[in-house]
């Protein structure tokens, strides 16, 4: 248990008013509980935010938001304060907990479908064809977005989730053009090349 | 024939738009449309609304905190006005407010983000709309003199179907005498299960646009910003919208006009 873990309230304001977000980032990573808590203070809105967005208001969203903040916890040897912001890292957490949630409840309607379909005595319909592979995808695609370096990995996320063009990009991060260009072109081969192996076997 | 680079490949899978050269090409190549039809995959699996970079923050109920610090077992604490603030009936700050053009706003990228990755729908019914500008438009200013100010339409225009749509109807703007505007759109169009139509303005380039509100088949009375400058906004869109609670334009639209203002 770290030293600063329980605080007194008053002081802790006037010291979370002063420190800046790098600093609360060090402190999660360094397993500091009052980290957490800060983190929570500071980021909570814009991944529940998306819980919302992804699956309207209510436990459901909740869950994901919980589910964000416990992982990014348990899980925060993988945070790398030198590599980049904290709220951008939770905020890849909420994307994992959202493509696993989707996922989680494709399989449970598939099971579903095929429990019914059983049930029902039916010759054996293809009941899964129309499963959404984009589902799947999603999951596998996230995963290898962990492994990207950087500059390819903010690249390729500005252009997916700020839905910035290659100029754009060029511009938010002083990269030359066609550095910005040949590196989209890769990062996408990659992710399709993932498809093709993983996602195939995936779906056979 | 000159195939298209690599890179510009990758960008056609963004759906950015292309040089008019390779436009072209890629519409006559079939071996470029399949590259990019291979590298699209993962685009369209992670470029969706729900993915994208956070925008209106939503503050979770405390109970969420209790959570994880229950599971946790951190004692710490956000501080209380914090969590307090969060506290019952949070309101919903994800509808973008409809008196703020998105693109003046950083969270606005919600609404850019569909226009641009669902573009086809979009893109070609402008086509279509920019046909029509003119054609319906009145402009009907000053009183009926009596010298009694009322209510005047200022503009209207039809509303015609798109694509496969047979929606259609007509939009017009008129003015109150203290000088506030109402869209009043006569909507003819079928009835819709689990979903719902939606009204907006948007602008020429079909990127940025303000939500105005639900609609039905019949006539409905649209109360519109002070201020909203219709020149920019100039095209009525009416689109189908699912019950997903996500509040930005699903990229289906039934039927359109542009307004002469």
């Amino acid at each position: 248990m770290g030293s600063v873990a329980v605080v007194d309230p008053v002081p802790t304001q006037r010291v979370v008013a002063e420190l800046d977000d790098a600093e609360v980032g060090r402190r999660f990573a360094a397993g500091d509980p009052q980290g957490l808590a800060w983190a929570y203070e500071r980021w909570a809105g814009q991944v529940h935010g998306m819980a919302v967005r992804a699956f309207g208001p209510g436990p459901d969203a909740e869950d994901i938001t919980q589910q964000t903040f416990m992982s990014a916890w348990t899980g925060r040897g993988g945070f790398d304060p030198d590599r980049g912001p904290l709220p951008a890292w939770l905020v890849g957490v909420c994307r994992h907990k959202i493509a696993d949630t989707w996922a989680k409840r494709a399989r449970q309607q598939r099971e579903t479908e095929a429990a019914m379909s059983e049930a029902r005595a039916t010759p054996s319909g293809p009941v899964t064809a129309g499963v959404d592979t984009a589902v799947a995808d999603r999951v596998l695609l996230l995963d290898e977005l962990d492994l990207l370096g950087q500059p390819q990995r903010g690249i390729i996320e500005l252009a997916f989730f700020e839905d910035l063009t290659h100029t754009q990009i060029a511009v938010r991060t002083g990269l030359p053009l066609g550095t910005v260009k040949s590196h989209i072109r890769r990062t996408l081969e990659r992710l399709r090349t993932r498809l093709e192996v993983d996602g195939a076997a995936l779906h056979a | 024939m000159q195939h298209c680079t690599p890179e510009q490949l990758a960008l056609a899978a963004l759906r950015e738009p292309l040089p008019d050269a390779d436009t072209a090409h890629l519409a006559a190549c079939e071996r470029c449309r399949a590259e990019v039809a291979s590298l699209q995959r993962a685009v369209d699996a992670l470029a969706v609304p729900q993915l994208a970079a956070p925008g209106a923050p939503v503050p979770p109920p405390p109970a969420v905190w209790e959570a994880i610090a229950a599971a946790t077992g951190v004692t710490a604490t956000p501080r209380p006005e914090v969590l307090a603030g969060a506290a019952p009936t949070p309101s919903l700050t994800t509808v973008p407010p409809v008196a703020e053009p998105p693109a003046t706003r950083d969270g606005a990228s919600v609404l850019a983000f569909r226009s641009r990755r669902r573009p086809l729908l979009l893109v070609a019914a402008a086509t279509v709309a920019g046909a029509v500008i003119g054609a319906g438009a009145v402009a009907v200013l000053g009183d009926d003199g009596s010298g009694t100010p009322r209510a005047v339409p200022v503009a209207a225009v039809d509303l015609d179907p798109l694509a496969d749509s047979d929606a259609s109807g007509r939009a017009s703007v008129i003015e109150r005498p203290d000088g506030s505007r109402v869209l009043e759109v006569d909507l003819r169009a079928g009835d819709l299960d689990d979903r719902y139509y939606e009204v907006w303005l948007i602008d020429e380039a079909v990127q940025d646009m303000v939500p105005v509100g639900v609609a039905r088949s019949g006539t409905v009375d649209f109360e519109l910003p002070d201020g909203l400058d219709l020149g920019r906004f100039p095209i009525v869109d009416v689109s189908v919208e699912p019950l997903d609670g996500n509040p930005t334009h699903s990229g289906v639209s039934v039927a359109r006009g542009v307004l002469d203002t």
